[in-house]
């Protein structure tokens, strides 16, 4: 529902530049809005519950202070006693106290690393997207969003001098043959691969292979073989 | 022609034609006799059929000519190539590249004035130009025949030489105008950009662009060392290749050659994909042109700096006078000076030599002397045979730190030099990085060493309680219990007691013996764990090291019982497997390498079935010794990978770039990208451009830096993980492990090829070191001869006749 098959974008402002974008984020409507919003909201509730679990987990040790010192509003409003005040509302409140047994009932080499583990699934991106952009005179470049939120884009850029051909290959993945588009690097033992992770179905890859030679190499002076 | 010349030239010919009358009647004569004796006719005869021949011949010749010449050109693509001031006839023809493609790299920090000026950069082709700086207020011939003359950098500090050399040019060129009122005055090669302070991107057109291409850079400041590379930059010193391309075949190990066999099968593989490819692309001046835009980029601040700062001499601009107060304080400004000059040459003349002088010999004492310690610690009785440094730790420590010392020197004279150029100049900042990083690795050694050292110190009765206890307890008491554990049937194996008693009394009493010996050693603990922690004060690395040699020494026994554990089991093993094939009537023909069936006799057959099950029965009592010692030697040897890991992370942890990379990732560069700008809302939203030509496409490209990937900072560390990992969980050394051959430690020369990374595979010798700080020296020298003794003065001096001059310069 919130993910499409990995279908195609383009990009081109001037005939000379273009970016091919496969992603997987489908069209934006209001119901895909909802839904990513209820999203967001639960993985925000999801990663204050665990670090209330975390911090009750904490108090619970006899290395802790006890939160009850900041029993009253701070006076202002912008402060660090005014993030205590709030950790200790949420701590006395009924989900804070039953979060709190369930900290003490994990042992805690479980409750660590599930709590990390849980905070990686929460910043685990829903959709990936990955792109090839084409500039005549200068070369491609391939990016893959990362899997985190965390992380930046990957990115690859291969000069035009360096670029020994673009071509579609395939390729045995499981029971399916699956075709790729693969640009080979003057002076390199592998090949770059794009859109590797998405592997997108063969008539976006051959559309993007058209497209992506049609931009980066000019038409040959007398229109003879390209 | 001026009227007055003419009068005069009128004056002149009629003065002369009264003069020489005679002459002229003359002449009138030879007129008529020429027109009666045809000669006119004649003439024009000649003229008509020569009017003929240049149209019919020499005119299509011509015209086929330069056509064919521009086919040339197109087709090959290398119009204005790699000189294209040197293709004088190519910019006469005017031939345009076939796909009109312009392409401009536009810096992101120009003001974004609505004034009109000049735009001035590099030309790398015809239609591909590299914006420096706009110069406003400027014309537009003028800038150019300056260009040309090079006066804009007559006064810089460093020979502009370098710059030109970099960016592929002998000089920069005007490239166009920017917010001109009437576009079509200008040259239509040239660049047209308007911008205002409200739009985002310039815009740009060119008469004979059909697409647009923007790329918009941010400069990077070289006074902060920021600049942009192709490749990542490289932290470790690339010329070890060099050194392990000499390695000889028997040096090399298995897994190597191993790794070289698949390197090969994959270069064919890579040589074979290149007969895939059917044509053969030429590449165009533009793509060829990146590695120049690269040094463009990295030029860019300080050209234009030197250009802003020079163009007062374009011609006559605004000037103010200065004002009583101003004037106030620069005298003062000189006065300051002035003493300061005065001070600082007093110490430059006198004490700051007398202080380098004895810094040089102390450093040169000092280098002598490491090269004594060298020597003894690179000794190798034959070539081939292990030095003292391949076998102890401490004694490779010692190695490491003197190669940085030795080393130190020589680096800072390089670095010194890159403040007597450009800043721009980007080679040496590896070499800064490299040279800090190990400056601050050994500092912060020391720190650790003296906390470390002060503690061991000052608790070392104590500490060598604890060293006695754990030496009793894990290399005796612990070797002895488990060996009389194996020899009162072990977890209900019912093992030959009878050997099992004998091989146990064996060991227990060399552990007897080796115990005394570690008894006699515990008097004199705290005497060594008070040279351990006194030697901390060299850096936290040392007391380390000196731990893992005091280890292996102090294991010594456990690595003898190893190895005779294992030679016995070995020998067992193999007594066996050929007591097997007797068994089956087989026998192994050392000859020929193989199995053959062999003919036995009774007896022999009976004697050799006997004593191979007595042999087979008496297996797991070996075998249970054998896996006690070999289980103590790996904890050894992890025990001594931990410290290795330790003194390779603090000899060689790449702190300062991973300060760097937090604190200026442009410093750090590892690579570039681009990326896709939305250009339609930005065209669209301006209403005052009503009159964009629609024909010209543009794309908006922003140009940036990749900051250098963490894992290519450690990419060293996990080259050496790899390493180990293949040597020691490899299935041959499992196989090693079972059959109770002895597995070879992993060659320390390939296990610290990462500790010597940092170092040059040869070091300068004292008499080169002493050369170059030498030179060093009198450089120095010469510069503070040469320091102008006051330059606020000249000013000074110059400011009644010429207020122009410094208010620009």
């Amino acid at each position: 529902m919130l993910t499409t098959l990995p279908h195609l974008r383009i990009r081109r402002p001037s005939p000379t530049t273009a970016e091919f974008t496969v992603t997987t984020l489908p069209p934006p409507t209001l119901s895909l809005r909802i839904l990513r919003t209820i999203l967001i909201v639960f993985r925000l509730l999801l990663l204050l519950s665990i670090c209330t679990v975390l911090s009750s987990r904490w108090l619970q040790s006899p290395f802790a202070q006890p939160l009850d010192t900041y029993p009253l509003w701070p006076r202002t409003w912008a402060s660090t006693d005014t993030l205590w005040y709030i950790a200790g509302c949420l701590h006395r409140s009924r989900l804070g106290i039953a979060l709190g047994g369930l900290a003490a009932r994990i042992p805690l080499p479980l409750l660590v690393p599930g709590a990390a583990t849980l905070c990686y699934g929460i910043a685990l991106r829903v959709h990936s997207s990955e792109s090839l952009l084409v500039l005549r005179g200068l070369g491609v470049q391939t990016s893959e969003s990362p899997r985190t939120y965390l992380a930046s884009a990957a990115t690859r850029f291969i000069p035009t001098e360096k670029i020994q051909d673009i071509f579609v290959n395939e390729a045995f993945r499981g029971f399916e043959v699956r075709y790729y588009l693969v640009v080979v690097v003057e002076g390199e033992e592998d090949v770059v691969v794009v859109f590797p992770g998405l592997l997108p179905r063969r008539h976006i890859v051959e559309k993007v292979w058209r497209e992506a030679r049609e931009c980066l190499y000019e038409k040959a002076p007398r229109g003879g073989i390209e | 022609m001026h009227p007055f010349s003419v009068l005069a030239i009128g004056i002149f010919i009629s003065g002369y034609i009264t003069a020489r009358w005679d002459l002229v009647t003359r002449l009138y004569e030879l007129a008529i006799f020429a027109w009666e004796y045809g000669v006119v006719a004649r003439a024009a005869q000649g003229f008509a059929l020569l009017t003929t021949i240049f149209f019919g011949i020499f005119v299509p010749v011509a015209l086929v000519a330069q056509k064919e010449t521009k086919l040339v050109f197109l087709h090959e693509n290398s119009y204005g190539g790699e000189d294209p001031f040197k293709l004088g006839a190519g910019d006469r023809l005017r031939a345009r590249q076939h796909d009109g493609l312009m392409r401009v790299f536009w810096p992101t920090d120009v003001p974004k004035s609505d004034r009109p000026g000049v735009v001035v950069g590099w030309r790398n082709s015809n239609l591909d130009v590299f914006v420096v700086a706009i110069l406003d207020d400027t014309d537009p011939r003028n800038v150019e025949f300056h260009l040309k003359a090079g006066t804009l950098f007559r006064n810089s500090p460093y020979p502009p030489a370098h710059f030109y050399e970099l960016c592929g040019h002998t000089s920069m060129h005007v490239l166009g105008v920017s917010n001109v009122v009437d576009p079509t005055t200008a040259d239509p090669s040239w660049v047209c950009a308007r911008s205002n302070p409200t739009l985002q991107v310039p815009i740009i057109t060119c008469p004979k662009a059909s697409s647009v291409q923007i790329i918009l850079y941010d400069r990077p400041q070289p006074q902060g060392m920021q600049y942009i590379s192709l490749n990542p930059i490289a932290l470790a010193l690339g010329d070890q290749n060099g050194e392990e391309g000499v390695k000889s075949e028997d040096q090399e190990s298995a897994e190597e050659t191993q790794e070289r066999k698949a390197k090969e099968a994959k270069r064919k593989l890579v040589e074979k994909l290149k007969l895939h490819t059917i044509t053969k692309r030429i590449p165009s001046a533009r793509d060829k042109a990146l590695p120049k835009i690269v040094n463009q980029v990295n030029w860019s601040f300080e050209l234009e700096k030197t250009l802003q700062k020079n163009v007062g001499r374009l011609g006559p601009r605004p000037k103010r006078s200065l004002s009583v107060s101003e004037r106030v304080v620069e005298s003062a400004a000189t006065m300051r000076n002035f003493v300061h000059m005065q001070l600082l040459d007093l110490f430059a003349a006198y004490v700051f030599p007398i202080i380098q002088k004895t810094f040089i010999f102390f450093l040169l004492g000092h280098r002598i002397l490491a090269e004594m310690l060298l020597a003894v610690l690179e000794f190798r009785i034959k070539p081939g045979s292990a030095a003292l440094k391949d076998i102890s730790a401490t004694a490779q420590q010692i190695e490491i730190r003197l190669q940085q010392f030795c080393y130190w020197p020589m680096q800072y004279v390089t670095l010194r030099k890159r403040n007597t150029n450009w800043a721009s100049i980007t080679t040496s900042h590896p070499d800064y990085i490299r040279f800090y990083n190990s400056l601050w690795l050994v500092a912060n050694d020391v720190i650790i060493g003296l906390a470390l050292g002060s503690y061991i110190i000052e608790h070392a009765d104590w500490v060598a309680e604890q060293v006695n206890d754990i030496l009793r307890k894990y290399t005796v008491e612990a070797l002895q219990s488990s060996i009389s554990w194996l020899m009162g049937w072990p977890a209900g194996l019912k093992l030959n007691a009878e050997l099992a008693t004998f091989l146990g009394d064996l060991f227990l009493w060399v552990i007897d013996y080796w115990s005394n010996c570690v008894y006699m050693l515990s008097p004199s603990l705290p005497k060594i764990v008070w040279f351990v922690g006194f030697s901390s004060f060299a850096g936290a690395s040392m007391p380390i090291a000196l731990v893992s040699d005091f280890v292996s020494a102090l294991t010594v026994h456990i690595y003898s019982f190893y190895l005779a554990s294992a030679r016995i089991y070995h020998w067992q093993l193999t007594i066996l497997v050929s007591l097997f094939h007797l068994f089956r009537g087989k026998k192994h023909n050392v000859l020929r390498n193989r199995i053959d069936s062999c003919d036995y006799d009774l007896d022999q057959l009976l004697v050799g079935t006997i004593l191979f099950t007595v042999l087979f029965f008496l297996l797991p009592t070996v075998v249970v010794f054998y896996l006690n010692f070999a289980v103590a030697r790996m904890i050894i040897i992890a025990l001594k990978a931990v410290f290795d890991t330790l003194l390779s992370c603090l000899n060689h942890f790449p702190l300062f770039a991973l300060m760097l990379r937090v604190k200026d990732p442009r410093r750090l560069p590892g690579g570039i990208r681009f990326e896709l700008r939305d250009t339609q809302n930005n065209l669209n939203s301006d209403p005052n451009s009503p009159d964009i030509p629609r024909g010209t496409p543009t794309s908006v490209i922003y140009f940036k830096s990749i900051p250098l990937p963490f894992e290519v900072m450690f990419q060293q560390y996990f080259q050496m993980a790899q390493r180990i990992r293949k040597h020691y969980f490899s299935p041959r050394v499992l196989l090693c492990l079972v059959t109770g051959k002895f597995v070879p430690p992993i060659d320390r020369r390939n296990l610290y090829s990462l500790q010597y990374s940092m170092l040059p595979a040869r070091r300068a010798t004292v008499g080169e070191m002493w050369r170059a700080v030498s030179v060093e020296l009198s450089q120095t020298r010469r510069k503070s001869a040469q320091r102008p003794f006051n330059p606020s003065m000249q000013n000074w001096g110059k400011r009644a006749g010429n207020g122009r001059a410094r208010a620009y310069h």
